[in-house]
């Protein structure tokens, strides 16, 4: 176990490494000149232009320029944001908890009912429940996540006042202690529901076929065939064997924990890494995009990793070597 | 045969599937008993509905099967009338125990192998303590010749006539009367099977079993069992004690049966193939099953199904050749 976890990490790195030149080229080859943007876009003179360009470095060839960064990486400095003037790093950090309160949470949510409603369903397939359940895991899985937000903005925010429409604090108030934690639960809700609702059709799904599977083995048939009852073996047995996809769905999605929920964030105004990567692009902030992706290549990394430790547990076919 | 008590008694026993296209008649009007203390083979080819009878005895039917007649007695109670709960309490492996062909498969594969034998002893015996059970554990596996290594494994570690033993001692787990073998050794090499075959024989004696030994491969019936009944088609062709059935078969069924299998001694022959297939069980012909591919047909042999013929001995045929010996009445004999 301990050689297969340092042999993956080996492995990250390449992969890393690979991202960071895919980045780089990608956003050096998007069209869009940041000198034009910090100038100005209507007055700025050639000049001006020139003279930005040199300031952010932006000058030197792209070779050169590419060295330079990789150079900074490995120092531990991910360069500094054209837009907010201030190191990447700490910008990423201050917005990553909101990110991952809303991401963590909802993944959360979103798999334990996900696999609770397939148990169900799926021990009564083609029952009006199992029914009932896949045309709405359908219907939720179809719709785009950010008109499902605006809708529970629309219904539960702005006609029923039952949730604040948007941000993470109610500034006004300026809660501290406790009733800070309340408020920024209330402010969690719509956008936790938006995220859960069309995140938990995946897990429905996949669980949902797996444990109808499981049913049809032959060892279910053993432990029928010994007198154990429907209840125990699917608690003991059925439910286990059949979770083990959705482990591998989960893990994976723990990959995009950072940056998969930018959507959600701008439709609820949630101060989040999301929102910080379109406003990035839309700034051409070079350096806090590349700062971004990496991180998410680190995550999406360690997620896999992650991923494949939790299922050797919960499947000794599987050895780590 | 005639003699001992009969431990379970098939009677008139019918089970169909619905499909899609219609009801199946997998079994029909089944008439079986096995006494006390003999295994009784029941040899057919796939399809002729021996697993089907084993899953309606210990009522493991799919979703899509029924009894449709019949009771199935064990020990005077019919198993076909009671509920699952009941199945569960009293019956299912205490005293009705089985071993499944396809072993590998037979337990989950994310538990321990001692976890799931020590999870069900545990259904049965909860007054056992923990270290009871373990020694009840150990003491099964030495039984089949496995090591305590193995309560510890996983399925996938272990080979397949590891597995195959470890599944006939869960079979003995509860210390049945009554044990069915579907098709116990089928995935086995030949040297494997032989040896389980006798491990299984050496145990019928020990544990004063019962057994209900279903395969298609007559050498298997023919090294296992005291009696032999055919099937075909769901339709019981013939019971014969074991010598007579190889001696002197008497349903065509029957013959066409020993005669295709390969024999390494004496003159050399060319190995006879049934012609044909089994019947379309949707669309069955009228009267016996067999007659499309037998080669005694007689008009008479489509009008209705044939009574069975009690040849003496402990020979019955359902075969309309043998008319002119008396018809066996079936609850006689298996009442017996």
């Amino acid at each position: 176990m301990g050689r297969y976890v340092g042999r993956q990490l080996l492995t990250i790195i390449p992969t890393i490494l690979l991202s960071v030149v895919l980045n780089f080229a990608l956003l050096h080859a998007a069209p869009g000149d940041p000198a034009r943007i910090y100038a100005g876009f209507d007055t700025a003179t050639n000049d001006q232009i020139a003279a930005v360009r040199h300031e952010l470095g932006l000058d030197k060839p792209l070779p050169l320029q590419f060295a330079l960064y990789v150079n900074q990486i490995l120092h531990g400095n991910l360069g500094e944001s054209f837009a907010y003037h201030r190191p990447v790093l700490p910008v990423i950090f201050e917005r990553l908890p909101a990110t991952l309160l809303l991401t963590i949470t909802s993944a959360i949510i979103a798999v334990i009912l996900g696999a609770l409603l397939a148990a169900v369903a799926a021990r009564r397939t083609f029952s009006k429940v199992d029914f009932g359940l896949s045309f709405a895991s359908y219907t939720f899985y179809a719709m785009p996540s950010f008109w499902l937000g605006l809708i529970l903005i629309l219904v539960f925010a702005s006609k029923l006042h039952w949730f604040p429409t948007s941000g993470m604090h109610d500034v006004r108030a300026g809660y501290t202690g406790y009733r800070n934690v309340l408020d920024v639960g209330k402010h969690l809700i719509l956008p936790v529901l938006t995220l859960v609702l069309v995140q938990t059709p995946i897990y429905y799904r996949i669980t949902r076929a797996s444990v109808a599977e499981q049913q049809r083995e032959d060892y279910i048939t053993t432990f029928r065939a010994t007198g154990m009852s429907e209840q125990r073996i699917f608690r003991r047995y059925a439910l286990r064997n059949a979770l083990l996809p959705t482990v591998t769905v989960f893990g994976l999605s723990l990959g995009y924990v950072i940056t998969g929920s930018a959507l959600v964030e701008i439709v609820f105004g949630w101060p989040g890494i999301g929102r910080l990567t379109l406003d990035a692009v839309f700034q051409r902030d070079y350096p806090l995009l590349l700062g971004i992706y990496l991180i998410l290549a680190v995550t999406v990394s360690l997620a896999i990793l992650l991923t494949d430790l939790v299922y050797a547990v919960l499947d000794p076919r599987i050895r780590l070597r | 045969m005639n003699q001992t008590r009969s431990l379970l008694t098939l009677n008139h026993l019918s089970v169909a599937y619905r499909t899609s296209r219609g009801a199946v008649q997998a079994v029909q009007d089944l008439d079986l008993s096995v006494p006390a203390g003999r295994s009784v083979g029941l040899v057919g080819e796939s399809g002729s509905g021996k697993s089907t009878i084993a899953a309606a005895i210990l009522r493991l039917l799919p979703e899509n099967a029924a009894i449709t007649g019949g009771s199935i007695a064990f020990n005077g109670v019919d198993l076909a009338t009671l509920s699952d709960a009941e199945l569960n309490r009293t019956w299912r492996w205490r005293e009705i125990a089985m071993v499944f062909q396809k072993s590998l498969a037979a337990l989950s594969p994310v538990n321990r192998i001692h976890d799931q034998l020590n999870d069900i002893l545990r259904q049965h015996e909860p007054a056992l303590r923990e270290a009871e059970r373990d020694a009840r554990l150990s003491d099964l596996l030495r039984a089949v010749h496995l090591s305590d290594r193995v309560l510890h494994s996983y399925p996938f570690e272990l080979s397949g006539g590891m597995m195959q033993r470890t599944m006939i001692a869960l079979g003995l787990l509860c210390n049945p009367p009554f044990l069915i073998l579907d098709e116990a050794t089928t995935a086995l090499d030949v040297i494997t099977q032989a040896q389980i075959l006798r491990e299984v024989n050496r145990l019928k004696q020990e544990y004063n079993l019962t057994a209900l030994i279903i395969s298609h491969d007559v050498g298997v019936i023919n090294a296992t069992t005291d009696a032999v009944a055919v099937l075909y088609a769901g339709q019981l062709m013939e019971v014969a004690p074991k010598r007579r059935f190889f001696a002197a078969p008497a349903h065509p069924y029957s013959r066409a049966l020993i005669a295709s299998v390969p024999r390494l001694s004496g003159p050399r022959q060319r190995l006879a193939a049934i012609p044909g297939n089994l019947p379309d069980l949707l669309d069955p012909p009228p009267g016996c099953r067999f007659a499309p591919r037998c080669p005694y047909v007689t008009p008479r042999c489509s009008t209705a199904v044939p009574p069975l013929y009690d040849l003496g001995d402990g020979q019955f045929v359902r075969c309309v050749l043998f008319e002119s010996r008396p018809i066996a009445h079936p609850a006689e004999e298996t009442m017996a």
